[in-house]
């Protein structure tokens, strides 16, 4: 009995616990109430969480897919480039897992945070719904980039480049690499990716809708889940069920990497093209048979990192609202319009950038 | 009773309000407490409402932590709750979307649950021979590979009729409805394993299995059982995970076993079996939620948060024993 | 005392049941992909999941004290992502001096786990889960978001190119080491000793506490060295790199015979675990099983082989039982 009242006073002692910890904030409520008032009391207690209100510049989050991932932090450093020019201040939130559950726990904490704006690159189309609608209600304009959510969720996305021109860029790829015919097969990350499965469709409808490609056989897409061991273990295998293969297109970075060692380490004839970044690439470029990988594409991740701040301090400053037809300066990189994409608004940044082993070095040099 | 605490800090003979602070359950309040001054000290955002705001997600996983306790005190272990709420906010959705009535979707969301966790419960009664962490790691796989590929391609799925689980996602006062459920749970649950001779035959599974069942417990049946409440739970985790998330991939729900256990271990279960207190794994949810919270308000580096996690945990178990060592020194 | 006939010890042993179970595997893939035994792909086969055969060794010691390590992955991505780093960075691009500074990473982890768990009588996986959260934690912190990847590593990564013998040498040598210290020397008896019974074995004069420390130093030793070898062979160092594989050398130990109980398990077992989980890994893919169900087939077999041993085990037992009432 004695256990049971004790259970039942520490339960209260920690629900009295947790609203004392937080009762005495409770007045000061009003600082996290999103759209960030001016500067009141509890601003000198914090010097460090300020809530956008600090000097009139806006705060802008940005929460990327994952943490230690290379990728994301060029993008994260073309945000915050663009951000600071323009005299606000980013956060970025590496979630701990390439999850949405862990995408939803870093976007709940900006809520709080009161923050103008959250760029998001999600992890799921679907799951993030609930809580972007929150941080809507509470006043925090919301935009994607790189990899988008449903368009009702978010007031524009930043796109890295029209998703039927990468295709079309990887299939014309595709088609010179193997000579105009034989087999190609593609590697991708996960079976669940948004963008590698979106691109990857759109390379079998362009392949559909012209008859040049008739020669072209798609044999298989493999999935290297962006592990190195298995991507290792889906490019052997790829070589080892189809030896007449042409041309591996491998449009994500990890996989793209892991298929290039394979192939050079065998001294391969096959050829590899897809999306993927120069310093993991360099390595593995050139076009004669001691090399894996003629040429491939990507955008330029500081370049969409900037458009991508610039979009979202235009938002927060009321300067779009993300409806097609709205336009904006982006800085240096000039000015951009809005466009309505199958009733999706967003901003793109252009065509897919091509690296050769002429140019790669220059890129890597650069840090991309 | 005290003997059930997982860990004592202070040898002081049962009974007293002295000895119920120094146990390990009072320990776990103190640092709540202390987590809570802290929370509000270093942010300014720290306050109740974003706290509750931000707590559902956490919550759901709190459920599980009633039933690994259980699994946990008989000496098991499972790892499959991840995958077992993947599955089952996947069947949710399906169920969800296939036009059945939301009370038949929260129905097919915990029996799936209820289904896995007797499937585990099944392979370790039947093959007694095989650790549970073997059995749980085998089905982890599994549970989370038929998710995969019933979700197919694409590999996500969002509940198109969402006004059952926004009903489960309301709010009474401040609280959210998940934050009573927990403590409902929590009273039924503690009082099951502390008063019920059902409780204390689990304690005695878990010291010891072979006298237990000389003594006429029929083992088998309570680690059953123990794997089926767990299942049970880890549904019950996915709809209200669902309530925050509209929707399921095949992602949700990773690494949940562990920050379960963690969760219980931090609380003072021990995973040798027999020993420990759910009240102190309860607290410990607390605790860490409330921690994460704050960090994360702090915009600390999320990796670095499971540096503390993980030190956190250590320390709550290195430091009894030391207290320990040191209590038996003068005696020698 | 009469000794055991040749077939009763054959049919009695562990590792018997295991070879059948690899032997009906492979004749299923082989029928599915008629190419699968060609040497090239034995080769990968190898060399692709030497990860996997490194770090079973260390855990076969640790489960044989009846303990577990499960940070050793976290463990490999913190030494291999600091010796990708030092690559990096143009701090040191010797590869001997690599594999040295790599494997002290492991060693000093392993050291902690070992102290933590034999002093403060914390339970195994409580402590390696801690130190799974932190090693992985320290791994992203050093990283600062950074990879390093083929030029950074070019010149290290030869030694495990394809082709290159480096991993396989490494392969043969702990393997053939680990055999000989399990088997024949007083270490290698004392690890048997105290998993079998630690009381006994305390009593007996075995420092315990010293043997269990140099078992999870062993398997952090083993762990850095497969951080550096995952670096040298997939000329890559990612802080989530081998994320939960883990569960995989602990698979691999339990279907290769060795008990989590402590004290029974062998090196040849641990070999032969980890050869089967190699070569569902490298199958999959080959025998044209849908990438989607690539895991579910992977669980499923990993389960039925862990209860198709028992199952054998059981049936060995009773018939050695019936030879004995005869």
């Amino acid at each position: 009995m004695k256990k049971k009242v004790i259970s039942l006073v520490l339960s209260a002692v920690m629900a009295a616990g947790m609203m004392a910890g937080c009762g005495q904030a409770q007045q000061a409520a009003p600082a996290a109430d999103a759209a960030a008032p001016a500067a009141d009391s509890t601003e000198a207690a914090a010097p460090a969480a300020d809530t956008g209100s600090a000097g009139g510049g806006k705060t802008i989050a940005l929460v990327t897919k994952s943490a230690g991932n290379a990728f994301m932090e060029l993008l994260a450093n073309g945000v915050k480039e663009a951000v600071e020019a323009a005299g606000g201040t980013l956060i970025v939130k590496d979630p701990s897992a390439a999850t949405a559950d862990a995408q939803i726990t870093e976007i709940s904490s900006l809520i709080s945070q009161g923050v103008d704006a959250i760029i998001v690159s999600a992890n799921d189309e679907n799951a993030l719904s609930a809580v972007l609608n929150e941080a809507k209600d509470a006043g925090i304009k919301v935009l994607t980039a790189d990899s988008d959510v449903a368009a009702a969720d978010r007031a524009v996305f930043v796109n890295q480049a029209d998703v039927n021109l990468i295709g079309q860029t990887l299939l014309d790829a595709a088609y010179d690499l193997a000579g105009g015919s034989g087999q190609y097969a593609i590697l991708s990350a996960t079976s669940q990716a948004t963008n590698q499965n979106a691109w990857i469709d759109a390379m079998k409808a362009a392949q559909e809708a012209d008859p040049k490609y008739a020669e072209l056989e798609l044999v298989e897409v493999a999935y290297g889940d962006d592990e190195p061991q298995k991507s290792t273990d889906q490019t052997q295998a790829l070589l080892q069920n189809y030896p007449d293969l042409k041309v591996i297109v491998a449009p994500t970075t990890v996989g793209i990497a892991a298929a290039a060692k394979v192939l050079q380490d065998q001294g391969s004839s096959v050829k590899l093209t897809g999306l993927g970044l120069p310093s993991e690439m360099q390595e593995y470029m050139g076009t004669d048979d001691a090399h894996s990988c003629p040429y491939m594409y990507l955008w330029n991740m500081i370049e969409l990192g900037n458009l991508t701040g610039s979009t979202a301090m235009a938002l927060a400053n009321g300067d779009i609202t993300g409806a097609a037809g709205e336009k904006f300066t982006a800085g240096d990189l000039g000015d951009y319009e809005i466009v309505d994409v199958n009733g999706a608004t967003q901003v793109v940044l252009g065509p897919p950038f091509q690296f050769t082993p002429e140019n790669v070095k220059e890129w890597a040099d650069k840090g991309m | 009773m005290a003997g059930k605490s997982g860990r004592e800090i202070s040898a002081v003979p049962e009974g007293g309000l002295k000895s119920k602070i120094l146990s390990w359950e009072g320990a776990l309040v103190l640092i709540l407490i202390a987590v809570n001054i802290f929370g509000v000290i270093v942010s300014p955002v720290y306050n109740a409402t974003n706290v509750l705001r931000e707590m559902p997600k956490y919550l759901a996983e709190a459920f599980m932590v009633f039933g690994m306790g259980y699994i946990l005190v008989l000496g098991d272990i499972d790892i499959s709750v991840g995958s077992i709420v993947c599955l089952c906010s996947t069947v949710a959705c399906f169920a969800g979307n296939a036009g059945a009535p939301f009370p038949v979707v929260m129905i097919a969301c915990i029996g799936t649950g209820l289904l896995c966790g007797l499937l585990n419960g099944f392979i370790a009664t039947r093959f007694t021979e095989l650790p549970t962490m073997i059995i749980t790691l085998g089905t982890q796989i599994i549970f989370r590979g038929i998710a995969e590929v019933s979700l197919g391609s694409g590999g996500s799925i969002s509940m198109s009729d969402t006004t059952g689980l926004k009903a489960l996602a309301t709010k009474i006062g401040p609280f959210p409805l998940s934050f009573f459920l927990i403590i409902i749970g929590a009273v039924i649950f503690i009082t099951i394993l502390n008063k019920t001779t059902f409780g204390r035959k689990m304690y005695a599974c878990g010291s010891n299995q072979t006298a237990a069942k000389y003594a006429g417990i029929e083992v088998q049946k309570m680690r059953l059982t123990a794997f089926a409440f767990m299942g049970v739970q880890a549904g019950i985790c996915a709809i209200f995970l669902l309530s925050t998330l509209f929707g399921a991939n095949t992602t949700t729900g990773n690494g949940f076993e562990m920050e379960v256990i963690a969760m219980c271990v931090f609380g003072g279960i021990a995973t040798t079996g027999g020993k420990g207190n759910l009240l102190g794994g309860f607290i410990a949810a607390f605790i860490i939620f409330c921690i994460r919270i704050v960090l994360g308000q702090k915009n600390v580096n999320t990796q670095l948060v499971l540096v503390i996690i993980g030190l956190m945990l250590i320390l709550s178990v290195v430091i009894p024993a030391i207290s320990q060592a040191f209590k038996k020194k003068p005696k020698v | 005392m009469k000794k055991k006939s040749f077939l009763a010890k054959l049919t009695g042993s562990r590792e018997v049941s295991l070879l059948l179970v690899l032997i009906v595997l492979l004749i299923v893939i082989t029928i599915l992909s008629p190419t699968f035994l060609a040497p090239a792909n034995i080769a990968q086969i190898f060399r692709n999941n030497a990860l996997t055969f490194v770090m079973a060794l260390g855990m076969l010691c640790v489960m044989l004290t009846a303990g577990i390590d499960i940070s050793i992955t976290s463990t490999l991505a913190f030494a291999g992502m600091t010796i990708g780093l030092l690559q990096k960075y143009n701090v040191i691009h010797n590869t001997f001096l690599l594999f040295v500074i790599g494997t002290l990473i492991g060693v000093g982890c392993g050291f902690i786990n070992g102290l933590i768990i034999a002093k403060a009588k914390v339970a195994p996986i409580i402590c390696t889960m801690g130190f799974m959260y932190i090693w992985r934690g320290m791994a992203y912190v050093i990283s600062n978001n950074n990879w390093a990847s083929g030029a950074d590593v070019a010149g290290f990564s030869d030694f495990g190119k394809d082709g290159s013998p480096g991993p396989y040498v490494i392969l043969i040598v702990v393997y053939v080491l680990f055999f000989i210290i399990m088997k024949w020397t007083r270490f290698g008896r004392r690890i048997y000793a105290v998993g079998s019974n630690a009381e006994a074995a305390r009593v007996s004069g075995i420092n315990v506490d010293r043997t269990v420390i140099s078992v999870y130093t062993i398997m952090g030793l083993l762990a850095g060295l497969a951080g550096v070898l995952s670096v040298s062979i997939y000329a890559s160092a990612q802080p989530n790199m081998q994320y939960g594989k883990e569960m995989d050398v602990i698979a691999a130990c339990v279907i290769g015979g060795v008990s989590m109980n402590g004290g029974r398990g062998s090196v040849t077992g641990t070999f032969l675990g980890a050869l089967i989980i190699a070569i569902i890994a490298k199958a999959l893919p080959l025998v044209g099983i849908d990438a989607i169900a690539q895991n579910l087939v992977k669980g499923i077999i990993i389960l039925a082989v862990v209860i198709l041993n028992v199952v054998t085990q059981r049936m060995m037992d009773r018939q050695n039982l019936l030879r004995r009432e005869m």
